[in-house]
């Protein structure tokens, strides 16, 4: 069949928080259980942060500075400092780029699914895009843009449309027919039937897609900056290592590590009370 | 509500009259000569439906019984308007029946697959009002009347997946039953609870066609189950199906789980009818 | 209609949109819609890829990347299955370690290719780390997920069988997780060719990265160079990702007919 590769499901990357709600039952935790629960999951960061400080401290490899210093450069340079218009910049593009390419794919995704002739007549064009290392792309992102904000976005919404597009039409074929039916049967017409049934039904795989994106759209946002670029984060930190500032490439990377970290906890977050009708019903079948 | 009295009012009437042999109302549905193949024209094509021929008049329990693979909900599909027929003449109040009609309600026997997980139960059951444009103080109002019709309480913020079986089944029913349709089609809606829940929604069923004076059509495997439940019964045969034969059930409108299906006319229709439905080694089946 | 003459068509219908689509390209380009500064024309694109494939410096560049791709992606996996394996037997260490790996899964490879590019300059060994550390976590994750997602029925049959230890991690776990691991895998290669790639481009390393880098430097002449080396990069995705969607299938074949859901792809037919 034709469109056999794009059916294959795309996976829904499970989270750790996934794999803890599946196997620990869910029920209504004493404080106790809470405070204990709380403990396990972070005696390990603490402990390998204080090794990490200790162990640092007295190093004198250029490479790895200690902790302290790393975490000094860091707040004077973004907290006090005016390298912070580095993070603007990144969460600008970043953001500009990530909303339209999840926008083209969700409606792409859409139209895919809606219009069999239209999926397979570019299945083998989609199919190839979403393989291709999206950086790969850059260097003509530049020669069609030029070295502006454009070329970021344009590359970053490019990266990030494949995986929303890919979800959101394995999202939308996955939905039981007979809700289709019951639909029909209820003549809710094609509109209501699109706004009530499909994209509802789709939204958790779709959910799992924009979060694909969102990581797709971070790497690149990242890659962009370190590629003819003037400002960023990923500038930044490429700079550090141009003139050996090792300091400087760590204290970059930890404001990195923190934008995502972040992003990613606002989108759950946002995913969770959106979908909190997808979470809960699991939750209980599995109790 | 006056509505709601005169309605009343008009279903006591309704229901006398149609108690009546001889003074039927006109048919509400009418099947004839209703054929189905699929995959008609290839050479995968198989006839699911031969020949089938019954009409149902207005406030009758019409149940469809048959052996497995019988086609019986291929037979549903086609006069619900979901699927298209291969031949025959199939009409709704007096018009061809095309696609779903209007005063149609529909209840699956997958609840779970069928109630919309994402909505409240509230919503759920609203959503063919919204689809008619109803406003929303009204349709509250008719949600909650509904829910009472079906026999539960206050769930209407809860969502499906939070209730039990039966109480989901009850939920689709209400669904079904919101906009008030002419003719509610049941595909085995009970074949996926337990024993004692099915009774209940067995006679909530009874208790809904008595209260609203509505039209019943219900496919089932239960022959229990049909004779039970229905007015007249229409036994299909094995795949591809005829009507084998439309069996009265002279029962009236007050049964009892227990009484009328421990009584000797109960058991004398079940022989004969599980006669008609199981398969036999000696005749040509 | 056959079902011969139905698999032709259906092989039509992508040869046809391949061809419409480059048909466009040339289309575009040569009319001028996009100038060659911005865009090269398909026929140039085609003639630098015979050029740059048919001797053996395009397929140099591949190998390159090819072995970053492969080591990384190696290293990644055996030290996923081990610490995955060992991690979701037992309860404490997994929970303990959760918050670690998401951390760390949190962190973009890219932003410590520079630190990395510091330590061990822009070699095939700095390619190599990038690219484990990058899909090191993700698998992990799935890895554990696999092992820990055994149905409890399975379980309690293997039990009730009299099927224990090593016999039974081989027998069950292993099968019940193999889905989840051949996904996680597939994932894993798209993203280690993708790091490969920027690692290539923005370290400097050998491969196809830098040589779609150089050449979009060199200007204008040599674009159609630079598209050839993306079409190749993309070719490598299709055959890698190709390759590692055949196994997930073949691993999930029998899992999938769990999925008692039917989509409403398969019309019944009307």
């Amino acid at each position: 069949m034709s469109d056999t590769i794009a059916r294959v499901p795309q996976q829904i990357e499970p989270n750790t928080e996934q794999i803890l709600t599946r196997t620990t039952p869910r029920r209504r935790a004493s404080a106790g259980a809470l405070l204990r629960e709380l403990v396990v999951s972070l005696w390990l960061p603490v402990v390998l942060f204080a090794l990490w400080w200790f162990v640092s401290s007295t190093s004198t490899s250029p490479f790895f500075p200690p902790l302290s210093r790393i975490l000094e450069q860091w707040w004077s340079e973004f907290i006090i400092g005016d390298s912070v218009h580095h993070v603007f910049s990144s969460l600008q593009n970043f953001a500009l780029g990530y909303v339209l390419g999840a926008l083209i794919g969700i409606i792409g995704g859409t139209l895919l699914w809606r219009y069999r002739f239209l999926r397979q007549g570019t299945n083998p064009i989609v199919y190839f895009l979403y393989v291709l290392p999206a950086p790969a792309l850059l260097p003509a992102m530049i020669a069609l843009f030029g070295i502006g904000q454009t070329r970021q976005v344009a590359l970053i919404a490019f990266g990030a449309v494949w995986p929303t597009l890919l979800n959101t039409l394995d999202g939308m074929r996955g939905i039981d027919q007979v809700k289709f039916d019951t639909a029909k049967a209820m003549r809710l017409g094609p509109t209501r039937t699109l706004f009530s049934l499909v994209f509802r039904g789709a939204s958790p795989q779709i959910a799992a897609g924009l979060r694909a994106s969102l990581q797709v759209a971070l790497i690149l946002m990242v890659v962009t900056e370190m590629v003819a670029a003037k400002e960023g984060i990923g500038y930044f930190i490429l700079q550090a290592q141009i003139v050996f500032s090792s300091v400087k490439v760590w204290a970059g990377i930890i404001m990195l590590v923190i934008i995502g970290t972040l992003l990613n906890y606002l989108f759950v977050f946002i995913e969770h009370r959106v979908l909190s009708w997808y979470y809960r019903s699991r939750a209980l079948g599995n109790s | 509500m006056s509505d709601t009295t005169t309605r009343k009012a008009h279903d006591d009437i309704r229901s006398t009259t149609a108690d009546v042999p001889g003074r039927a109302p006109s048919p509400v549905l009418s099947v004839a000569g209703l054929r189905k193949i699929y995959n008609e024209g290839k050479p995968t094509a198989k006839m699911a439906i031969d020949d089938v021929s019954f009409s149902v008049n207005k406030g009758e329990f019409v149940c469809i019984v048959g052996p497995s693979g019988a086609g019986k909900t291929t037979l549903l599909r086609c006069i619900s308007g979901l699927a298209q027929a291969s031949a025959g003449d199939l009409q709704f109040e007096g018009k061809p029946l095309t696609s779903v009609p209007e005063q149609l309600g529909l209840v699956f026997q997958d609840y779970g697959r069928s109630l919309y997980p994402w909505f409240t139960n509230a919503k759920n059951i609203g959503l063919p009002l919204t689809a008619r444009g109803m406003p929303k103080a009204e349709r509250a109002a008719r949600i909650s009347e509904v829910l009472s019709n079906v026999g539960l309480g206050q769930v209407e913020k809860q969502y499906p997946w939070q209730l039990s079986g039966g109480m989901q089944q009850r939920v689709a029913i209400a669904r079904a039953l919101s906009y008030r349709p002419d003719l509610l089609l049941m595909d085995e809606p009970f074949a996926s609870v337990d024993a004692q829940t099915r009774f209940d929604l067995e006679d909530l069923v009874l208790r809904v066609r008595r209260e609203l004076g509505i039209t019943v059509v219900l496919v089932t495997h239960d022959i229990d189950e049909a004779i039970y439940l229905a007015d007249r019964i229409v036994v299909l045969s094995g795949s591809p199906s005829r009507v084998r034969e439309i069996v009265e059930v002279p029962f009236g409108h007050e049964r009892d789980q227990v009484a009328t299906r421990a009584s000797d006319e109960f058991l004398q229709l079940r022989r004969h009818l599980l006669d008609l439905v199981m398969p036999h080694p000696s005749s040509a089946a | 209609m056959n079902a011969l003459r139905r698999r032709s068509l259906d092989l039509l219908w992508p040869v046809l949109a391949i061809v419409v689509a480059l048909g466009l390209w040339q289309l575009l380009t040569a009319s001028g819609f996009f100038r060659p500064d911005q865009f090269p024309t398909m026929s140039a694109t085609m003639v630098a890829f015979t050029d740059e494939f048919t001797s053996a410096k395009g397929w140099l560049s591949v190998w390159a990347t090819l072995q970053g791709w492969f080591l990384g992606l190696l290293i990644a996996s055996v030290l996923a299955l081990v610490i995955g394996s060992a991690l979701a037997f037992n309860s404490f260490a997994f929970r303990s370690a959760a918050s670690v790996i998401e951390l760390f899964k949190a962190i973009p490879a890219i932003a410590i290719l520079p630190l990395v590019t510091l330590v061990l300059g822009s070699t095939l060994d700095m390619k190599v780390f990038l690219v484990a550390f990058g899909i090191f976590w993700p698998l992990i994750i799935q890895v554990i997920y696999g092992v820990r997602s055994m149905d409890p029925t399975v379980l309690d049959t293997a039990k009730a069988l009299g099927v224990h230890g090593a016999r039974r991690f081989l027998v069950v776990t292993i099968p019940s997780a193999a889905p989840y691991v051949a996904t996680g895998l597939r994932i894993a290669s798209a993203s280690a060719l993708i790091l490969a790639v920027v690692a290539e481009m923005i370290a400097g390393a050998d491969g196809i990265g830098r040589q779609i880098l150089m050449a979009q430097n060199g200007g204008m002449t040599s674009y159609p160079r630079m598209y050839a080396y993306i079409l190749m990069s993309g070719a490598l995705g299709l055959t890698l990702t190709g390759a590692f969607f055949l196994i997930e299938r073949k691993a999930m074949h029998w899992h999938e007919s769990q999925r008692n859901i039917t989509s409403n792809e398969e019309k019944p037919a009307r």
